[in-house]
């Protein structure tokens, strides 16, 4: 799986959770919260994101993700292993 | 599953297995391995006497009886255990049996919830009260029964899992600023203008021990019109202020929140919860909140020894003095020993540790096993990377026994961290 495909795995998930968004206009250098996402469902997104590409990764390890294309590198890391 | 210890309950929410009776098969490995058992291990210890200071528990760690320094019970005033207290909840049980038998609107309804309920309702200073049979239940209730799908509610990131659930039943749109950050509720209200809106806070934040910023939010959200304050007094109620009204009155702003919540499980020393507000929307809310009017009426035994319990904490200053008096002084001697206590400015003090979790329970280990009852505080209930101790003090600590936990606190906690140099000497 490629980083563009698993990046469009976390868009998919973020228009799924999140009002009023165009799958088009979501920046992967961008925040979640940049698109309105509170706490949960952050934490939704990432759930679901992780549990399609059937990895896991402990939260504790996603405390400094920022932006939704880290998320994507972090992901990627875990399903080279 | 690679390093155990790197995984906590936060990372098993979702759950693949066929059957809802089957845990997540990865969940099943997780719980079964040795270094993840030893931190469960601290959880469900059984006390087996009341929770006064001193008390006594059946330890997990090894399987003994020991009597202990209690730093964990909420019990802040001792009311739980107070004598008069203890007489009232007898002379009703008496009177009324053990439990309700019925919900408020069709048979739960006592003559003495009404009373206690009034006699709230002042102490507050607001129009009337809504009474619950948990804390929990209350911080929901309002909540679910107050707001609506398309209205916001806006939270400091670090209130409570029973606020979070109200909103989440309620439907409304939910969005958290910054613990204790006005300008980001500034923001969040500029983007939010027009709407309904109820901003939530806490008085005391519960892993944290500081103060909602109360003078700066109310400033903020008096600019926009009809935005309304809630305000979770769970940990401040019969404490702070002159009178022991709450955090709210401790900075002179009681008129400007409109909605008051308290629990009746922590200073109070019984259990349940209670809504204050004008006597318009608590009679609204009655209609409409399922804690209440779905769930059987608060016990009466409780609600006597609770009626007492207000009477005791108000008729003088003395339990709270003696809680600050006690507070100062364990804070000064861990201050002394260069803890990081955080931000506290109340009777809840954390001790932060940090990342290691592995220390953290090793310590609480230690400390139970020389006498002392300090439950270790994990991620996702605290950041990873603070992991804690959180005390709560008590007015009914007598000297000695803080100088016993101090000692041990001492010895198993400060001394091992200067050792690792993470504090210093």
């Amino acid at each position: 799986m490629t980083r563009d495909e698993v990046v469009e795995v976390i868009k998919r998930n973020i228009l799924d959770n999140l009002e009023d968004l165009d799958e088009n206009n979501i920046d992967p250098d961008k925040s979640m919260k940049d698109y309105g996402a509170n706490s949960l469902d952050i934490i939704e997104v990432v759930s679901c994101s992780m549990r399609e590409l059937n990895i896991k990764i402990p939260r504790t390890e996603l405390a400094d993700v920022k932006t939704i294309g880290q998320l994507a590198d972090k992901f990627m890391e875990q399903i080279g292993k | 599953m690679g390093d155990a210890l790197k995984f906590s309950l936060a990372d098993f929410f979702f759950n693949d297995s066929k059957s809802v009776l089957e845990p997540p098969s990865d969940f099943e490995k997780w719980m079964s391995d040795p270094s993840v058992q030893v931190g469960f291990s601290f959880y469900e210890q059984k006390l087996l006497a009341a929770p006064r200071t001193t008390t006594e528990i059946l330890s997990n760690v090894d399987g003994q009886r020991r009597r202990v320094i209690n730093l964990m019970s909420y019990n802040y005033l001792g009311l739980s255990t107070h004598p008069e207290v203890i007489e009232a909840a007898i002379e009703g049980l008496k009177k009324y049996g053990l439990g309700a038998s019925g919900a408020p609107l069709l048979s739960g309804t006592y003559d003495l919830h009404v009373e206690f309920a009034r006699r709230i309702a002042e102490f507050k200073g607001k129009e009337d009260c809504i009474l619950y049979s948990s804390g929990l239940g209350g911080n929901v209730g309002a909540i679910q029964g107050l707001m609506r799908k398309g209205d916001v509610l806006i939270m400091d990131e670090k209130c409570h899992k029973s606020l979070i659930d109200g909103g989440v039943l309620a439907g409304a749109k939910m969005l958290f600023f910054h613990h204790n950050n006005p300008q980001h509720l500034d923001e969040l209200l500029a983007k939010n203008a027009g709407k309904r809106t109820l901003v939530v806070v806490e008085g005391v934040y519960s892993m944290d021990g500081d103060l909602a910023k109360l003078p700066e939010i109310v400033q903020v959200v008096e600019k926009y019109p009809d935005v309304e304050i809630y305000i979770d007094e769970a940990h401040s109620s019969l404490m702070f202020g002159k009178t022991g009204r709450g955090v709210a009155e401790h900075f002179d702003l009681e008129d400007k929140v409109g909605i008051s919540f308290g629990t009746l499980s922590k200073s109070f020393g019984g259990v349940g919860g209670f809504v204050c507000s004008n006597a318009r929307i608590i009679r609204y809310l009655k209609g409409y909140s399922s804690p209440y009017n779905f769930s059987c009426a608060p016990s009466p035994v409780i609600v006597a020894g609770l009626m007492k319990a207000l009477e005791v904490a108000t008729r003088d200053s003395s339990l709270r003095d003696k809680l600050w008096e006690n507070t100062s002084y364990f804070k000064k001697q861990l201050d002394g020993m260069n803890l990081n206590l955080g931000d506290t400015e109340s009777q809840v003090i954390p001790i932060i540790i940090g990342s290691s979790g592995e220390m953290l329970y090793e310590m609480a280990a230690a400390m139970q096993t020389a006498g002392l009852f300090l439950q270790p505080v994990d991620f996702p209930a605290v950041p990873a990377e603070a992991r804690r101790f959180r005390i709560s003090m008590s007015a009914q600590l007598t000297k000695e026994e803080m100088d016993e936990a101090l000692g041990i606190i001492e010895d198993k906690v400060a001394k091992r961290m200067r050792q690792a140099g993470l504090i210093g000497k």
